[in-house]
């Protein structure tokens, strides 16, 4: 789901007393978001430079290693091929969707809607079952005639990425529908008119004034796939690891909490960074990452 | 001409292809899933050769589904209510308070949104190993407020942004304390607000999954939990099952939202 706050309730409100108040109401819930949100995530990147021995070792250990390494690369790789897929297939959908008939449009909406908030371990589970070598996909392309061997498409890139796909799409639609729906249909009159061909009504009108919804949604698919832990995992093979798994395994199996916490800061900084990117250039603020 | 729709000409045809694929796309999963959950073959053929009850009926028998299941309930139900009224005062607090820092107190309140979940799993698992609260009931439902929270404070905000509080200030002057004011005036008419946070804040218990695995114990496990413990091992019909109830009360609850916010708003 994304949500987009209210930049604007800046404005101050009517004050009819100079004297601060209000706080009262949010002390209960600032002692809770302290105690168990602020303090814990803190400790964690304490750790990281405290553990096994104070210093920058455990951050040296993490970007000297060949294999680290490949797993940074690797969550960039797919995140990146998400993105850029769901952007191929989310701009059209949104186009759509944006000039629809309403009828049609709302049921559309609603299969969005409906998979968006679809457990999300029910969804990679069909995935599991939909991808395996004697899956219904395989079995279809085969009744096709595409292929004739059974294909691989799990436990590796290819299952990772449609499974991830699958689960970013509605992220990228929602935003890009937003962004086409507010463009003046005018514009697009006056450049067919001045003698613009449909396709370059297309690439030189349309999508330049789509291009920051674009960017916006591609950033918050890409920020929001490189967190993600149940899907990679479960999807993908031992040999392209993502970095959530990364810092779950080295918690969970190694219990390596000093590594753990570098790989928690890591993906921290790398996600905080792209948002504040996100919020710089257009003030709005997304929410999501499983 | 590209944002009128019948003026497309053929292009108009492709992308309707491509928005019918991606609905079909999105919807597969989940009636794929259901399907599965009635078939009879225990490897997951598909079409399968006949229909059957019996995962349901193995999945009811099975006393470590059912206490995951209530488990889940449990902590769902927990998290909604203190959820609420958490998120209640905050908005209050938040929205018509008049101090400093306001505006960077309510990012903080809704930065868990962003994180990466995965960091936050373990740095409250690491935290409530120390303070010894891994594993039990307590530590689900503190994790699990973390995340609702936002939801929560997000849509009781709107809402009370949305009221005009001189409705309020009208009734105090008719004579209502201030608190009755609240009570009676306020809270009716940003129900529609508190009613979305309670369903928002029990789903994101209900389905959350990445913090429960971090917290579960062996004797303590929600259903998502268990789900995830199961799909490692194998992909039995009884996790699609377990699934198609996950979804038909996530289905039934957003039917829920959908029909409130019709009444409440009109």
């Amino acid at each position: 789901m994304s949500t987009y706050t209210d930049v604007a309730s800046e404005t101050a409100p009517t004050s009819r007393a100079a004297r601060p108040n209000g706080f009262g109401g949010v002390m209960p819930a600032l002692i809770f978001v302290a105690i168990f949100f602020v303090v814990p995530v803190i400790a964690l990147l304490l750790r990281s430079v405290m553990e096994p021995t104070p210093g920058f070792g455990n951050y040296a250990e993490l970007l000297g290693s060949t294999t680290y390494l490949k797993i940074f690369a690797n969550t960039f790789i797919v995140s990146g091929l998400v993105t850029v897929i769901s952007l191929l297939i989310g701009f059209p959908v949104a186009w759509t969707l944006a000039i629809m008939p309403t009828k049609l449009a709302s049921l559309i909406f609603a299969v969005l809607l409906l998979s968006m908030w679809t457990n999300l371990l029910a969804r990679t589970y069909a995935w599991m079952v939909l991808l395996q070598r004697t899956g219904l996909i395989n079995k279809m392309l085969m009744a096709t005639g595409l292929i004739d061997k059974p294909l691989a498409l799990v436990n590796n890139l290819t299952g990772v990425t449609i499974g991830m796909t699958y689960i970013m799409l509605p992220f990228i639609i929602l935003p890009l529908f937003g962004v086409i729906r507010k463009i003046d249909p005018a514009i697009l009159q006056a450049a067919a008119l001045c003698g613009a061909s449909r396709w370059q009504c297309l690439t030189r009108v349309l999508l330049p004034l789509a291009a920051p919804g674009m960017v916006a949604g591609a950033l918050m698919v890409f920020v929001m796939s490189l967190g993600y832990y149940v899907t990679p995992s479960l999807l993908g093979g031992t040999a392209n690891m993502m970095l959530a798994e990364l810092i779950a395994q080295f918690v969970q199996s190694l219990v390596n909490w000093g590594m753990g916490g570098a790989a928690a800061l890591v993906l921290l900084v790398v996600t905080l960074s792209l948002y504040a990117v996100q919020l710089r250039l257009f003030g709005t603020q997304n929410t999501g990452g499983r | 001409m590209l944002l009128n729709f019948d003026r497309l000409g053929w292009w108009k045809y492709a992308l309707l292809a491509i928005t019918l694929l991606t609905a079909a796309f999105l919807l597969l999963p989940i009636l794929f899933i259901a399907a599965l959950s009635f078939g009879s073959s225990q490897w997951l053929i598909f079409p399968p050769p006949g229909w059957t009850l019996k995962w349901y009926g193995e999945l009811f028998s099975d006393p470590q589904w059912l206490a995951s299941a209530w488990t889940s309930f449990k902590i769902a139900s927990i998290v909604t209510v203190l959820s609420v009224l958490l998120g209640l005062v905050t908005s209050f607090g938040l929205v018509r308070g008049t101090f400093l820092f306001r505006n960077t107190l309510k990012a903080l309140f809704l930065t868990p949104m962003i994180l990466p979940v995965v960091v936050l799993a373990v740095a409250l698992y690491a935290f409530f190993l120390r303070i010894g609260l891994g594993g039990t009931l307590v530590g689900f439902v503190i994790s699990h407020l973390v995340l609702a929270l936002p939801f929560s404070i997000l849509s009781i905000s709107n809402a009370l942004e949305g009221f005009d509080k001189s409705i309020e200030d009208a009734a105090v002057l008719c004579g209502a304390s201030p608190l009755e004011a609240k009570i009676r005036v306020t809270l009716p008419a940003i129900s529609h607000g508190l009613f979305s946070a309670a369903v928002f804040s029990f789903l994101t218990s209900w389905d959350e999954v990445v913090v429960a695995i971090f917290m579960a114990s062996p004797t303590l496990q929600t259903l998502p939990v268990k789900v995830w413990a199961t799909l490692r091992q194998d992909l039995t019909p009884v996790v699609a099952a377990a699934s198609s109830l996950l979804i038909l009360l996530t289905i039934t609850l957003m039917a829920l939202v959908a029909v409130a916010r019709k009444v409440l708003k009109s």
